[in-house]
């Protein structure tokens, strides 16, 4: 479960969020729509504490983390508890795609090597890429390089996975190879939040739509209440704006 | 001035200043290893923005790449007893060679902190990002993720100070250490072959430095075998390298001999 209370976070004058409150429970896919720069992704950020938030409280599992008091120790425990998939994939360029993913279970969770690569070649066969565990991150398609990603976040077994906008910086033909592992992963009751803006997508495999503005959450509720009869203007809006072009690319 | 060309003292004065060989690499591979602790000390402050430190180590940086090597070794040398007396630290036994040490590993310090410096601004922050996220702390993130790329990123401009450290030990006889250099102006003064002497003295200075030349390539190679692009460039570098050119320079000679005479 995850829970975020009244998270707020400014770059100098800058209020980019302004107040988030968020209710994640255990195995859903909450989607997170909103037009740019409206703060979808500092929020995930926050959620990490890639960015540190200026107020707010964060619970994960059973870390809660005051964002006004947190410590080095607080923040790291909270960051396992997490695990994000990058819109730029971000693998580590030195290793092998077996050891991307096996990195974080050795260093960080301490599990014993044999186990952590056991593990990884499952991972990474879930995710279609059993035959290219000893391929570099240069040597891969960016389809290829953002399912390591994933393996390397779902590896990790953590209470959630944040996923940044995970398809908008591939080849059109290839957005489909990663969203069908996504969806995948969705069906196995695994928690996640999705910053994206494929509506397909959203509709077919989110729980909980969440549409943000300027800082707040305009408007959530269940796929259905958000796409088929938003109650706010400002979500009518960009739907209206999103929609045409889901509709016929589909 | 001096004895006539002979080239077969080429060959004995060779192997006779082989015997500061040691001299010579002592110095480099003690000053580089005590280099790169100093380079990683004075990148840190820049690297992290630490307030203090800071300006320090632009001061350090610019002093040791800016004044001669010559002057630092004099300074260092004659005037570093004087700072520690005050201190009342007598260090006026302490061997020449201690010194030159000391002064090599500053010089090459200011260097290799700018190249760590450059190399890990080279790895993106999106890596760094990521390793945060799977829950490696900044120690992790550093020694695991930053380090053995900016390594590779870093290994020709290394092989670059490593060389002109190198080259630069030479000075060193100023003090009146009997390094290659060093014993070289004795051979020269007892023999009064100059040219020969030179000559021989040249000649092991390019083999050492062809030899490190190949070591690094190698080191790099390896370092970046993720990177095929990156990997083919390294490759290249090394089959132009100065070896391959020495092979060149070998083989026109050995024509050369041939067609005049020589
Ligand atoms: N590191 C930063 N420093 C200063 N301002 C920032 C920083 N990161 C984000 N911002 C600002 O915060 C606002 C929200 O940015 P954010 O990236 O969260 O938007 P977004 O909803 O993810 O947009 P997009 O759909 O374009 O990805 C923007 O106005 C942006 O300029
Ligand atoms: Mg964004």
């Amino acid at each position: 479960m995850i829970k975020l209370t009244g998270i707020t976070k400014s770059f100098g004058r800058n209020q980019v969020l302004k107040g988030i409150d968020l209710h994640v429970n255990k195995g859903e896919v909450v989607v997170i729509l909103g037009p740019s720069g409206s703060g979808k992704t500092t929020l995930l950020r926050c959620i990490n504490y890639l960015e540190r938030p200026s107020d707010g409280q964060i619970v994960i599992g059973d870390s809660i983390v005051d964002c006004k008091r947190a410590g080095k120790q607080d923040i790291l425990q909270l960051r396992r508890k997490s695990a994000m998939v990058f819109q730029q994939y971000n693998l580590f360029k030195h290793k092998t795609a077996l050891e991307n993913v096996m990195e974080g279970l050795v260093i960080v969770q301490k599990r014993p090597k044999e186990e952590a690569r056991e593990r990884s070649v499952q991972v990474l066969e879930k995710v279609g890429l059993g035959s290219k565990l000893d391929a570099y991150p240069s040597e891969l398609s960016g389809g290829q390089q953002q399912r390591v990603g994933i393996a390397r976040a779902l590896a990790l077994e953590p209470e959630v996975i944040l996923f940044d906008e995970p398809t908008s910086a591939l080849d059109p033909e290839l957005v489909g190879e990663v969203l069908e592992v996504i969806r995948k992963i969705a069906k196995e009751g695994i928690t996640m939040i999705v910053v994206t803006h494929e509506m397909g997508f959203a509709r077919d495999v989110s729980n909980h739509v969440v549409f943000m503005d300027g800082g707040v959450i305009v408007e959530e509720g269940t796929p259905q209440e958000i796409f088929s009869s938003p109650k706010e203007e400002r979500t009518k809006q960009f739907l209206k704006r999103i929609t045409p072009e889901w509709s016929y690319t589909i | 001035m001096g004895k006539e060309f002979e080239i077969t003292y080429v060959f004995t004065l060779f192997i006779k200043l082989l015997s500061a060989l040691g001299t010579t690499m002592f110095i480099v591979v003690a000053s580089i290893l005590l280099g790169v602790i100093v380079g990683f000390l004075i990148a840190l402050p820049r690297l992290y923005n630490i307030p203090v430190l800071r300006p320090f180590s632009q001061v350090f940086v610019s002093f040791f790449r800016g004044t001669p090597v010559l002057i630092q070794l004099f300074l260092i040398y004659y005037g570093l007893p004087e700072v520690l007396k005050l201190l009342s630290l007598d260090v006026s036994r302490a061997p020449v060679l201690m010194f030159v040490i000391f002064t090599y590993a500053l010089h090459s310090g200011a260097f290799i902190s700018e190249a760590i410096r450059a190399a890990v601004t080279a790895v993106d922050r999106g890596q760094v990002e990521a390793a945060y996220a799977v829950g490696m702390n900044s120690y992790q993130a550093f020694s695991r993720i930053v380090l053995p790329q900016a390594l590779a990123v870093s290994i020709p401009v290394l092989a670059n100070i490593v060389i002109a450290n190198l080259k630069d030990t030479s000075l060193a006889f100023s003090l009146g250490v009997i390094e290659l250099t060093g014993k070289a102006q004795t051979l020269v003064t007892a023999t009064q072959h100059f040219i020969e002497t030179y000559i021989a003295l040249a000649g092991i200075y390019l083999l050492i430095s062809i030899g490190l030349e190949k070591a690094f390539n190698k080191m790099e190679r390896r370092l970046l075998s993720h990177e095929r692009s990156a990997v083919q460039k390294a490759e290249e570098r090394a089959s132009y390298s100065l070896l391959s050119s020495y092979k060149g320079f070998v083989t026109r000679l050995k024509l050369g001999k041939g067609g005049s005479g020589l």
